[in-house]
């Protein structure tokens, strides 16, 4: 497990999330959904943004090149 | 004599060194940079000028004053009567206060030794026995509280925890006020900080005790404030003389303490004038307390001394719209981690604010309608279920939650130096860093602490056994989310 810094878009505040490498990038926006649910939510579909990159949701955390203290950010897909 | 025969000669009474060399008795690590002769000195100016015997006749007289009135509304019972969320702004303030003003005592006199001109040295001597009055005015007042709501005794305690707020203002008042040297107390101290921020606080938020009926609260804002108003004056004469020599230095220096101000203000003072004082009695919101009483004058004096406004100017106005609210609504919801209880702000409450700030109040309703949608299904006073659990996170800089920039954008962002990662709330922060990294480097924000196995990770161990809360303490909903607005939807 590693903590990552997470940032929900219409969240107020920063958290920090323990990512496991092994599991998919979704599984860790969920987790973060999760963990800011008392203030906001974003419906799906929703992306993922790391190093101002969206990743695939369905890679792993891992192969997704997310390290220890990174930021993450769960924000609405735009249509 | 008269005063007029000696109060001149007294005030510019210096000696000349033979012993020691002028940079031996004023090192710059002490006295500030850039390093001057004495001679450039000579002509330093207080606009206020007093002596011994003056000050210890006036202040004996505030004293007098201030005790007067707290005999007539003092007591318990006054307080009492008072509304709750506002006792709740007072809990913040009355805990911020008191040891911050006594680690300001030590920057004084740093300046009383170090400072450049005899006059400075003893406009400084007198600032320091003010700080001291500073501390034991609210010491004082809020003991009487104690007995009634152990919350109070936050007033003395909360620098001596690990409380992520005393963090926070520790790491602010330990380089402001404990740190510096007499050049950048001197600016940041009594040229930002009492001269740009506090009227703030003691005309905008006097005035709402005032209108609430506090009035211990406001004599002693007032009475606090007119020592300010002396000692204050210190800032311009040394910003004056830096501009002289080094324009870049001085602009620096203004830049990283007009941020770092802004950030506590907006806190402190943010909450209580938009939240915490009941909106009956609200006058005007915190933003535009801040437009009148802090802006247009720093602007004004920024231009008078030939400086620009900092280059974040943009990045501190949109802060006006939001990072109050960003802070206070995480902070809700992180309630039990202060010493203060918080109040979810009602229909009318959200109709003032989004008034007041049109711009982004829409980002924060949202935000407040899950809060309510979320006490609404709890029971009353359940707090926990109304509170959030992951650990929250904090910047490497301020110490502060990461809640800058807006809802739709957090404003944090990394940097990685020599193996380290670090964050920042904001780009200001991270800038403020960068000028001075061997001066921030080392210290560890709360997360660091958790990660390392200083504090421990789980949020309830955190809150009581680092940040030194208990149940009686630990802040709550000051309605246990039992509001007459608020229709329950659990029967």
């Amino acid at each position: 497990m590693m903590p990552v810094y997470g940032f929900l878009e219409g969240d107020t505040i920063g958290l920090l999330v323990l990512a496991d490498e092994n599991e998919t990038v979704s599984q860790l926006a969920r987790k973060l959904q999760s963990a800011a649910r008392l203030r906001a939510e974003v419906a799906e579909p929703f992306v993922v943004l790391h190093n101002d990159k969206v990743l695939r949701p369905d890679v792993t955390v891992a192969a997704a090149g997310i390290g220890a203290l990174d930021r993450v950010d769960v924000r609405r897909e735009k249509t | 004599m008269k005063r007029e025969d000696w109060s001149e000669f007294a005030r510019k009474l210096d000696w000349e060194l033979s012993y020691v060399s002028e940079k031996d008795a004023f090192p710059e690590v002490q006295s500030g940079r850039p390093w001057l002769p004495g001679t450039a000195w000579t002509n330093w100016d207080e606009p206020f000028r007093t002596n011994y015997g003056e000050y210890v006749a006036q202040q004996h007289a505030k004293e007098a004053s201030v005790e007067a009135v707290r005999a007539a509304v003092g007591r318990l019972e006054a307080y009492q009567r008072l509304p709750t969320s506002w006792l709740d702004g007072l809990k913040l303030h009355a805990a911020m206060l008191p040891l911050a003003e006594f680690a300001a005592v030590v920057g004084n006199l740093r300046a009383a030794r170090f400072g450049r001109d005899s006059a400075w040295r003893s406009t400084a001597v007198f600032a320091a026995l003010d700080e001291m009055r500073h501390t034991q005015i609210p010491l004082l007042l809020m003991h009487e509280l104690v007995r009634w709501d152990p919350q109070f005794d936050w007033t003395h305690k909360l620098f001596h925890t690990n409380n992520w707020v005393a963090i926070a203002a520790r790491h602010l008042c330990d380089e402001l006020l404990l740190a510096s040297d007499a050049i950048e107390f001197a600016i940041a101290t009594n040229f930002v900080f009492e001269t740009g921020f506090t009227n703030v606080q003691f005309v905008g938020l006097s005035s709402l005790a005032h209108d609430v009926g506090d009035q211990m609260f406001e004599k002693m804002v007032n009475s606090i404030q007119s020592d300010e108003a002396r000692h204050s004056q210190m800032g311009a004469p040394v910003l004056a003389k830096i501009v002289e020599h080094d324009r870049r230095y001085a602009q620096y220096l203004l830049d990283k303490w007009f941020w770092r101000s802004w950030l506590l203000f907006a806190v402190v003072t943010g909450f209580s004038m938009d939240y915490l004082t009941p909106l009956e009695h609200r006058t005007s919101s915190f933003k535009e307390f801040m437009q009148e009483w802090v802006i247009d004058q720093y602007l004004r004096t920024l231009s008078d001394f030939g400086l620009e406004r900092p280059w974040y100017w943009e990045t501190f106005l949109e802060g006006l719209d939001h990072y109050h609210h960003m802070v206070y609504a995480s902070a809700y919801s992180y309630r039990a981690s202060v010493w203060f209880n918080f109040v979810v702000p009602g229909p009318e409450d959200r109709a003032w604010l989004r008034e007041k700030y049109p711009s982004s109040w829409g980002k924060f309703d949202p935000v407040w309608e899950r809060i309510t949608r979320r006490w609404q299904a709890s029971d009353p006073g359940n707090d926990f279920a109304v509170h959030g659990t992951a650990i929250v996170s904090f910047c490497d800089l301020c110490q502060l939650v990461l809640s800058n920039g807006t809802p739709d954008w957090n404003s944090a962002n990394v940097l990685d130096r020599q193996g380290r990662r670090y964050i920042f709330c904001s780009r200001p922060c991270r800038w403020i860093f960068e000028q001075e990294p061997e001066r921030y480097a080392a210290h560890k924000n709360v997360v660091n602490r958790v990660l390392t196995g200083e504090a421990p990770a789980n949020l309830v161990a955190l809150v009581q056994r680092y940040f030194g809360l208990e149940y009686e303490t630990w802040g709550k909903d000051a309605f246990a989310g039992d509001y007459p607005w608020m229709e329950r939807t659990r029967r």
